[in-house]
């Protein structure tokens, strides 16, 4: 198995709705409480899993707005688990990166290691915290199977968020993938991101035919134009009775 | 694999539904409970309106009832403090209600009117509305008039239906998708779900706004138009399209006015106005029988073919035209054509031209049909439903202007010409739309002590005689709604209460009760004056507003104003109703609505304002609220949402009705339907059946259950008016020769000869037009975020950690040019004050465009932010540079609202921009600290929610010890 | 990357002492110090391992939860910083054998053995040290053979300084162990300005490769939050280009020009000036720290680019 995420850059609006709802989900979760310091004071600032964060691609008025969701990419040369002395990091079978929080001694390492900035240092609880997953939902045997999923993946109001087994070909993000040409982020760097993110798609185009680009031929302006007009009724419209808007 | 933990004790939780409050779009929540606490909130996924889904704000529901700034109990201002010292002490709920219910008896025994009772963003304006009606004062108004009435009143006077919440864009067949001005709206979640739909289908989606962010980064077009000109380039469209004879004759014909007759009498009184026969009917011309006859009759006649262009005359020698000859005349003008406009608007003359062609393509070359028979309103059956998949959806960035009621409607125009007003893959009217035009309400004007209003503050005029003005042409209403300065003003003018209050202008009032709305701060504009307003004293040393009571669940900025605070519950506190006889949660294809109810124990002395409505309309013995012996009707809100009835059968909840729960939509009182509606996750849902489903304003059916469940008064066609004959009416007025009242004053005519053309048009924005546009270069809008909710979610710990300050955002090549380097702080000056924030250079911005997030700044001290909270030190308010006022010195004082709807006119703004000098940083102006309420908790420093000791996933200890690298487990595998 | 005080302290002072150590061991069997005595020998290598000790204790002040330290000797396996608790734990009772060895029997071969042992084993644990960062791919400025040399190099440097400088207090001839140490000032330098030559040239994932977007500019326009982060603050830290720059040149001075402009007065001088020595050895110190302190502070982590940073 290889659990991860698939984000679709084409559909994410950058709204932060499974940003909040990975927070809300978590406080509560295996790894949870996610502590916020100073939060209704000068510099709020908490452990989030999953941050949101919009860019700009080339300038005006050519520029696109691309919004960009990060969370662990769950990857399978995971460079902050063989980096970890304690033993806290780990990956387990089925791909999820998790820290063992009983084992942590909160040096940072890990998250030195990780390139996506996936992991955050729980200063209240002294240890490292970072997206699980929702392994506590997906394995919860006691929730309905809809409800087995990530909280980022079940709330994303734009289902730019699919969750499930790359290594299953038929998997709904294994064919998403596929079908979009799904991209890992910083390969180069050889940590074999699982997560997957859709590039936009290509942009529809309307052809306009030369029918519906014909102007009106008539002489006179306006006033010709609506003469033609008035002349052609006959044939444009048909009694009432007729045709009917909708049958031909 | 090694035996899973077992992470949560579900026997020691509880799910209960309920419906979201963190915004408006009001979407189905099921709430995790555990021991009392919240454990985790999450979309309802049977719900009509999110479908499972939720955004960032309701998934911040937990830190909205953590919220410290949570009013705790009643409080009075302090005897012998200043309103706006914040200096409150608590009083018992007891003697506040008679200490209110006394002034109010007082008030409504005598001249009710000096009662104003106005709502902010409140889901419950049936409510409020016939508490008004009850209490007798037709000073009375939510929030749409600085919101949105634009939308809704161009809408309801044109297609009748509107953008806003009343209708949706058909997001199952729509191929081609066109969004003007929208960056969140009050579907927030349903446009989300929708703009996916669409772009896995490869439906096109061009996006008009002159920032591109949220969704129009998803556009697969984007077209970076200047501020106020939307009208213009959908009149553009107009122009190309009859250029090349790109219409749905049929749907004109058919649905529309545009075959009917206007007068062509210039100078006199009938000029402009319909040609009727003597039972008042409507004429078209008749092709066949070359007669003018009546267009209903015509058009229930088979053999009928009533002429689309024409001159004619009529017997008596009036000369009249076709409706579609004046379209004609009009935009087929080279003002109109995409060359003449291209600059105005900030958009290529080609890319005008291919837009509008591309609607036309998809519109008529790429048609879709929906293959169930229906019939029409003439009882012809059609085989199917032919749909023209052209969507469009606009709000704030049209509405907030002053052009924005035209605009919106040359919008409508489009949708008309292309045959795409409810038809498969068009826009879709939301049940109880679409409704006649104008729905057969007209706004109350006579009022008595201790006697409830005939009819409902608001309504929809249908000419001068309607207006809420007395013989002197003076308005009737605080607000000025219904006047010769707002006469279509549906929604009431919420933004010029304060203002008009203070300066007796029409009178004076004594008590102001505000619910839900932020009036001291981020809803107002001018807030700095209104502050003084507030707190401004005549010459007798009393306050020009005698006594401000304020229903507010959190300690906002208007708290601060107030004499008397009510402090409400949260939504997940209190039981709650979102009826179809008010803003409806209906889906275009389903009729619905919804409840609240306490998903968490009160643990503060505050009552839900519903209840209190309920009790203290009992106390001033409404008519509707007590029996003849002066005893309550009702035991209290449940009940009366239970019982009452607006019409026989129909009350405030359409579901489960009838003795036996069994009648929807319409029937008995049912002593069960609280119960009902929570068994049913707390929604109601009535699916039309398929054949009701489009052409509604035309579809018998549909127009029979729609007027036999109470959405429309007669079940008659509902024909869109593309010109419209109450517009002209008033212009008639303006031009002093309308048969019946007209404005004496010279700059009321003028205001209504320059802005109501029957036939949508367009004219640049009030503000643009007074002052000078090479100082005052840019025009300043504001977008939404889509994480927090106008000025509430600041005290929301994790909404807040996403934004605490704001910027003003500038195209960068622009910035670069003008020498403002990223990140200077400049200051932002308008005619009417200046601020100090910081700059942002950015690329998807239009070039003579600055803009900002919404409601961001804060007073220091409100919301249960510390002092040093960036939001009240680096936050601004773009309001501070928004006059309610406009800025021509007329002599008189004008509201700077659309003059027909008297819709406020946030985004005409206009502003200079100067970079400050070296060591000027930080916002400005910053205003006075606030006190906290009395017993408000202290916020704390660190935040660790969480509902159970978290079930850690142990990794085993041999194999932290024997694991080797992360290949070799993968290679187990 | 954000300096912690606690982890240059560590680096930079068990650096010193493992240099120390190391040239301490070598003292004898490469002729530094040919004359130097088992007590001058156990005596320094007591202040050695003060040193280390010193760092190792500090470097426990940055862990955010030091009561699972001791977990930190269990994934040897893969982790460099295990092995360098495990290696830095071990080197203990074989440098006090060492040590006591040198001090019961004095110079054995089996004092020697030992000490080379302890050196070999400091080198190692020092490495291991290295090679926490320079085994991070994350940040290219770390991510470089050179490291692991240079925190070695310099911790020789200091190490040889102080061993000179003890030879001064104890009045010592200098063997070999003035030039050694000028061989390894001149390499120190050379080697750190090979690797300020590397670190300048652009190379690694940009804005654009970060983010797949490689046909136009990319500019970041929120990062979605408003004020700090775990990772802003950790891994967002900026410093301005002119006090890196005069930085680079202190760490010349102090680490290079200072203690050459002392070794040529030892050089020329027939006898060691206790006074120049001692300040040659506690400006290499400094050297070290800011070097040590340019190390974080030039090193730009890659996630920076999703942060804004156009560039690593
Ligand atoms: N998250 C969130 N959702 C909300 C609210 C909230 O506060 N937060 N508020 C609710 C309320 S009360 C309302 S009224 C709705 C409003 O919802 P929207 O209509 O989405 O309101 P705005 O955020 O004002 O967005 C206006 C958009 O129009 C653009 N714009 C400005 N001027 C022009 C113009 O002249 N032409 C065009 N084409 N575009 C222009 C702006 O750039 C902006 O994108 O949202 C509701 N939903
Ligand atoms: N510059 C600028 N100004 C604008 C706009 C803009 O685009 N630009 N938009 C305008 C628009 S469209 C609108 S609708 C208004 C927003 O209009 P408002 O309705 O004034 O906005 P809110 O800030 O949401 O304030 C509502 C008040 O309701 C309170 N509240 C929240 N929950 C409850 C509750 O459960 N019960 C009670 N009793 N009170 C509660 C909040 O604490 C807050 O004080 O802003 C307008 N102002
Ligand atoms: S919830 Fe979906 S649309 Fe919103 S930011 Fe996350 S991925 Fe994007
Ligand atoms: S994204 Fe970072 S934390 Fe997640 S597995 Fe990869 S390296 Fe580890
Ligand atoms: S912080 Fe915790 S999980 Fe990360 S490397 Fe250190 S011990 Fe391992
Ligand atoms: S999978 Fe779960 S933990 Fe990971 S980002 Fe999504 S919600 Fe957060
Ligand atoms: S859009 Fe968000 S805040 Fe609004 S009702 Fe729905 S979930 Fe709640
Ligand atoms: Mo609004």
């Amino acid at each position: 198995m290889k659990l991860g995420l698939v984000i679709d850059l084409d559909t994410c609006v950058g709204c932060h709705a499974c940003a909040v709802a990975c927070k809300q989900w978590n406080a509560s979760g295996t790894t949870g409480p996610l502590s916020d310091t100073d939060p209704y004071g000068a510099e709020p600032s908490g452990v989030w899993f999953n941050r949101i964060r919009n860019y700009e691609v080339d300038t005006h008025p050519d520029s696109k707005t691309v919004n960009v969701p990060m969370s662990c990419m769950h990857c399978e040369e995971a460079a902050c688990v063989t980096v970890c002395p304690t033993g806290a990091s780990w990956k387990r079978e089925d791909g999820i990166v998790l820290v063992d929080q009983s084992k942590c001694m909160g040096c940072n390492l890990c998250a030195w290691a990780c390139p996506y900035g996936a992991r955050e240092l729980d200063e209240e609880s002294g240890v490292m915290k970072k997206c699980t997953l929702c392994v506590d939902r997906i394995d919860d045997q006691s929730l309905p199977e809809s409800q087995r999923q990530p909280a980022c993946v079940l709330t994303c109001p734009t289902s730019a968020r699919l969750f499930g087994d790359f290594d299953d070909p038929d998997s709904e993000v294994s064919r998403a993938v596929a079908e979009r040409g799904g991209v890992a982020q910083m390969p180069e760097l050889g940590y074999a991101p699982v997560n997957r993110y859709l590039p936009p798609r290509d942009k529809p185009q309307v052809e306009v035919s030369d029918d519906t680009r014909a102007e009106a031929q008539s002489t006179g302006g306006a006033a010709g134009l609506i003469g033609k007009w008035m002349k052609r009724q006959r044939d444009a419209f048909d009694r009432l009775g007729s045709r009917d808007g909708g049958d031909a | 694999m090694a035996a899973r933990p077992q992470f949560e004790n579900h026997d020691q939780q509880e799910v209960k539904s309920t419906t979201c409050y963190m915004c408006a779009c009001r979407c189905g929540i099921d709430v995790t409970l555990e021991g009392g606490e919240i454990r985790f909130i999450q979309g309802n996924p049977d719900h009509p309106v999110n479908k499972g889904v939720l955004c960032a704000k309701g998934n911040a529901g937990i830190m909205k009832q953590k919220s410290p700034a949570k009013l705790r109990q009643p409080m009075i201002r302090k005897a012998g403090t200043e309103r706006g010292a914040g200096e409150f002490e608590p009083i018992s709920w007891e003697d506040a209600l008679e200490l209110l219910t006394g002034r109010l008896r007082k008030i409504r025994a005598t001249d009710p009117k000096r009662l104003a009772f106005f709502t902010g963003r409140d889901q419950m304006q049936a409510l409020t509305g016939l508490w008004a009606t009850q209490f007798g004062t037709i000073n009375w108004a939510a929030h749409g008039g600085f919101c949105s009435v634009n939308m809704a009143a161009g809408g309801l006077y044109t297609t009748g239906q509107s953008f806003w919440e009343f209708g949706d864009p058909d997001w199952d067949h729509a191929k081609y998708f066109m969004m003007w001005g929208v960056a969140e709206d009050h579907a927030s979640n349903p446009i989300k779900i929708g703009l996916e739909k669409l772009k896995s289908r490869g439906a096109k989606f061009v996006a008009i706004n002159p920032v591109r962010t949220g969704y129009q980064a998803i556009a697969d077009e984007w077209v970076g138009i200047r501020p106020g000109t939307d009208g213009l380039l959908a009149l553009a469209f107009v122009h190309v399209l009859l250029k090349t004879e790109n219409f749905d004759w049929d749907y004109l014909i058919r649905y529309t006015n545009s075959s009917q007759l206007v007068i062509d009498a210039p100078g006199t009184s009938s000029h402009g106005l319909m040609l009727r026969d003597e039972a008042g009917e409507i004429l078209t011309h008749d092709m066949e029988s070359d007669a003018l006859v009546a267009w209903d009759a015509a058009t229930r006649s088979d053999t009928a073919r009533p002429s689309l262009f024409g001159e004619f005359e009529s017997a008596d020698g009036v000369r009249v035209k076709t409706v579609m000859t004046l379209v004609a005349e009009k935009y087929l003008s080279d003002d109109y054509a995409p060359a003449a406009v291209a600059e105005r608007c900030g958009v290529e003359a080609v890319t005008i031209e291919r837009l509008a062609l591309e609607m036309a393509e998809v519109a008529f070359k790429e048609s879709i049909t929906i293959e169930t028979p229906w019939t029409d309103w003439t009882g012809r059956r059609h085989e199917r439903f032919i749909g023209r998949p052209v969507a469009m959806h606009a709000m704030r960035g049209v509405s907030a202007h002053s052009n924005g009621f035209q605009s919106c409607r040359a919008i409508h125009l489009v949708q008309m010409l292309l045959g795409a007003v409810d038809a498969p893959g068009s826009h879709l009217a939301k049940p109880p739309y679409p409704k006649h035009i104008a729905p057969p309400i007209k706004p109350a004007r006579e009022m008595a002590p201790n006697t409830p209003l005939k009819s409902p503050p608001l309504g929809f005029p249908m000419g001068p005689e309607d207006l809420a003005i007395d013989a002197d042409g003076k308005p009737l209403r605080i607000d000025k709604a219904y006047s010769w300065e707002a006469p279509i003003a549906a929604h009431g003018l919420m933004h010029m209460v304060i203002t008009n209050a203070v300066n007796a202008d029409p009178y004076e009032i004594d008590t102001l009760i505000l619910f839900m709305a932020n009036m001291g701060w981020n809803s107002s504009m001018n807030t700095g004056e209104v502050q003084e307003m507030l707190r401004m004293k005549d010459e007798h040393g009393d306050y020009r507003i005698p006594f401000i009571v304020t229903s507010d669940a959190f300690h906002s900025e208007m708290v601060n104003f107030s004499d008397l605070v009510l402090p409400d519950t949260t939504y997940l506190e209190r039981f709650d109703t979102i009826s179809m006889l008010d803003r409806p949660i209906s889906e275009p294809h389903a009729a619905c609505d919804a409840i609240r109810q306490p998903i968490v124990d009160i643990d503060r002395d505050v009552r839900s304002w519903q209840e209190v409505l309920i009790d203290i309309g009992t106390r001033l013995g409404f008519p509707a609220l007590v029996k003849e012996d002066g005893s309550a009707k009702f035991t209290g809100y449940q009940d009366f949402i239970t019982r009452w009835e607006k019409a026989p059968g129909i009350g405030f909840l359409a579901g489960w009705r009838g003795e036996d729960g069994e009648s929807h939509m319409r029937g008995a009182p049912n002593t069960d339907q609280w119960q009902r509606y929570i068994d049913n996750g707390c929604f109601f849902e009535h699916k039309l059946p398929p054949e009701q489903r489009y052409y509604r304003f035309a579809n018998r059916d549909y127009l029979a259950w729609a007027k036999s469940v109470g959405f429309n008064a007669e079940d008659g066609p509902i024909v869109m008016e593309i010109y419209s004959e109450t517009l002209q009416k008033f212009r008639l007025a303006g031009q002093g020769i309308y048969d019946g009242p007209c404005p004496t004053d010279p700059e009321d005519r003028q205001r209504l000869i320059d802005h109501f053309d029957p036939l949508p048009d367009w004219y640049v924005p009030l503000e643009e037009q007074q002052v000078d546009n090479s100082t005052y270069r840019f025009h300043a809008v504001n977008q939404r975020p889509m994480f927090m909710y106008h000025s509430w979610d600041s005290q929301n710990a994790w909404l807040r950690q996403i934004m605490t300050k704001n910027y003003l955002y500038m195209n960068r090549a622009r910035g670069v040019s003008m020498g403002i380097p990223d990140l200077s702080w400049v200051w932002v000056e308008s005619h009417h004050g200046k601020i100090r924030c910081q700059i942002k250079l950015m690329e998807g911005c239009n070039p003579d465009t600055v803009w900002t997030w919404n409601a961001i700044g804060k007073q220091k001290g409100t919301w249960g932010l510390s002092k040093d909270a960036p939001e009240s030190n680096e936050g601004f308010l773009m309001n501070h540079l928004i006059s309610e006022l406009l800025p021509a010195d007329q002599g008189k004082s004008i509201t700077n609202s659309d003059p027909v709807t008297g819709q406020a006119a946030w985004y005409d703004l206009k502003v200079a921009i100067t970079l400050a000098a070296p060591g000027e940083t930080g916002v400005w102006p910053v205003f006075e600290e606030v006190q906290p309420p009395p017993g408000q908790p202290t916020s704390p420093d660190v935040l660790r929610y969480h509902t159970h000791v978290a079930v850690n996933i142990e990794r085993p200890f041999k194999d932290a010890l024997t694991e080797g690298s992360l290949n070799s487990r993968r290679n187990q595998r | 990357m954000h300096p912690a005080l606690s982890v240059i302290f560590f680096t930079v002072t068990a650096g010193s002492g493992y240099g120390l150590l190391i040239l301490l061991a070598l003292a004898r069997p490469l002729g530094l110090l040919p004359k130097i005595s088992p007590d001058q020998i156990v005596f320094t290598g007591i202040f050695g391992l003060v040193l280390v000790t010193a760092g190792l204790l500090s470097s426990t002040l940055h862990l955010a939860n030091p009561k699972n330290a001791w977990r930190s000797f269990t994934r040897f396996r893969t982790s460099w910083l295990s092995r360098e608790a495990v290696f830095a734990v071990a080197f203990y009772p074989l440098s006090l054998a060492w040590l006591i060895t040198e001090w019961a029997t004095g110079n054995t071969f089996m004092s020697g053995l030992l000490g080379v042992l302890s050196a070999v084993l400091a080198v190692v644990v020092f490495v291991c040290t290295a090679m926490i960062y320079a085994s991070l791919k994350t940040i290219r400025q770390w991510h470089s053979r050179l490291v692991p040399v240079l925190f070695v190099l310099l911790a020789l440097v200091v190490g040889a300084l102080l061993l000179m400088a003890m030879a001064a207090i104890n009045d010592l001839p200098l063997g070999r162990l003035g030039m050694v140490t000028l061989v390894l000032v001149i390499l120190a330098a050379v080697f750190k300005a090979m690797y300020f030559v590397n670190i300048g040239k652009p190379a690694g994932p940009t804005i654009n490769s970060a983010l797949n977007f490689t046909q136009a500019s990319v500019r970041l326009l929120d990062v979605g939050h408003s004020g700090g982060t775990f990772h802003t603050r950790e891994f967002g830290h900026q410093v301005a280009r002119a006090r890196l720059y005069w930085a680079r040149i202190l760490f010349f001075v102090l680490l290079c020009a200072l203690p050459l402009l002392v070794l040529l007065l030892v050089f020329t001088s027939s006898s060691t000036t206790l006074f120049w020595v001692v300040l040659a050895a506690v400006s290499a110190y400094a050297g070290v720290f800011v070097e040590r302190w340019l190390f974080f502070a030039e090193a730009r982590h890659v996630v920076n680019l999703y942060h804004g940073a156009q560039q690593t």
